[in-house]
């Protein structure tokens, strides 16, 4: 089916931004692996993990909008060298994500492409969740003091 | 620990250019997954996934000798207009990549790091039974015609 106008550029935007994300948390996930944190190692590849899902739906989608998905362009990776580090990265990658599905939410409404605006809208969930994931580990690091904090990362939960 | 001379930046080029697969093989696998052929959309995201073991475990090597893995470069991702351009383009990426890892491994065992050897030997194998499947496929088509070899793919 064709796109409505613009969803197509819009889709391609956001799966830049996933593109980016997968490897940003990929590599984040294995620093905190070669440092010791095992949960942290684990929590961060399973959001990896989730961008690529999420990565796999936008394409799927485009193709279906009969447009062409762009997988050779990236933003930057933003490495963070310790772990609050990461956390400070991560969350910028994630709310610059947020403006961009909410951007794209109100385009598609607008538009009147209500399928993609569901689809982005369920991405929106799922980065929210990200967002309050990180802030609450910052808040952690801030009342317990990241190295108590750090020590409870060297085990896996369950 | 730390690398052997030249080890980090082979292992980098490693990276970049498995990435670059990771991209092709999840563009080329819902490609296909749209033009309706089930089986070889299930083949590319298998491939996607071998790759992205082999991303990983070329990260944690890196770390463990003390580099920095680059995540932010990839190399040109092909696309076309049919699955004979899909294949002619990742069949090109894989023998540049089986190209590179030869060399690597020729390098590290020249410097002495068998380890990083080892994980690269590992590698190899599972990029040339990678070119072995794309010559496969382009053999067939050759041998049966494009149409009878896409009637195939319709279905797992």
């Amino acid at each position: 089916m064709k796109a409505k106008e613009g969803v197509v550029n819009l889709l391609n935007k956001i799966l830049t931004a996933d593109l980016t994300a997968i490897n940003q948390y990929f590599v984040h996930a294995k620093m905190c692996e070669n440092w010791g944190y095992e949960r942290l190692h684990h929590k961060v590849r399973e959001r990896s993990i989730d961008e690529m899902k999420d990565a796999d739906e936008l394409i799927d989608h485009i193709l279906y909008l009969e447009g062409v998905p762009n997988v050779q362009r990236m933003n930057t990776v933003q490495v963070g060298e310790n772990v609050p580090e990461q956390f400070k990265a991560d969350l910028k990658a994630e709310q610059e994500m947020l403006t961009l599905l909410n951007e794209g939410v109100v385009h598609c409404t607008k538009a009147g492409d209500f399928t993609t605006r569901h689809m982005l809208e369920d991405m929106t969930k799922d980065v929210d969740a990200h967002i309050d994931w990180i802030e609450t580990q910052q808040e952690l690091i801030e009342q317990v003091g990241l190295e108590n904090y750090l020590s409870e990362q060297i085990h896996k939960e369950g | 620990m730390k690398a052997k001379e030249g080890v980090l930046d082979l292992l980098y080029k490693v990276v970049t250019l498995e990435l670059t697969a990771v991209h092709h093989y999840l563009l080329h696998a819902s490609m296909c997954d749209n033009w309706g052929y089930e089986r070889l959309h299930h083949e590319y995201h298998e491939r996607m996934t071998e790759e992205t073991t082999h991303v990983s475990k070329v990260i944690d090597h890196v770390l463990y000798l003390e580099g920095e893995p680059d995540v932010q470069k990839i190399g040109a991702v092909s696309s076309g207009q049919g699955v004979e351009d899909l294949f002619n383009a990742d069949l090109k990426l894989e023998q540049e990549d089986v190209k590179l890892l030869r060399d690597a491994i020729a390098h590290c065992a020249k410097v002495g790091d068998f380890a990083t050897r080892h994980l690269l030997e590992e590698m190899v194998v599972d990029s040339e039974e990678h070119v072995d499947w794309f010559e496969t496929q382009l053999r067939t088509i050759k041998q049966v015609g494009v149409e009878n070899y896409l009637g195939e793919q319709i279905k797992k």
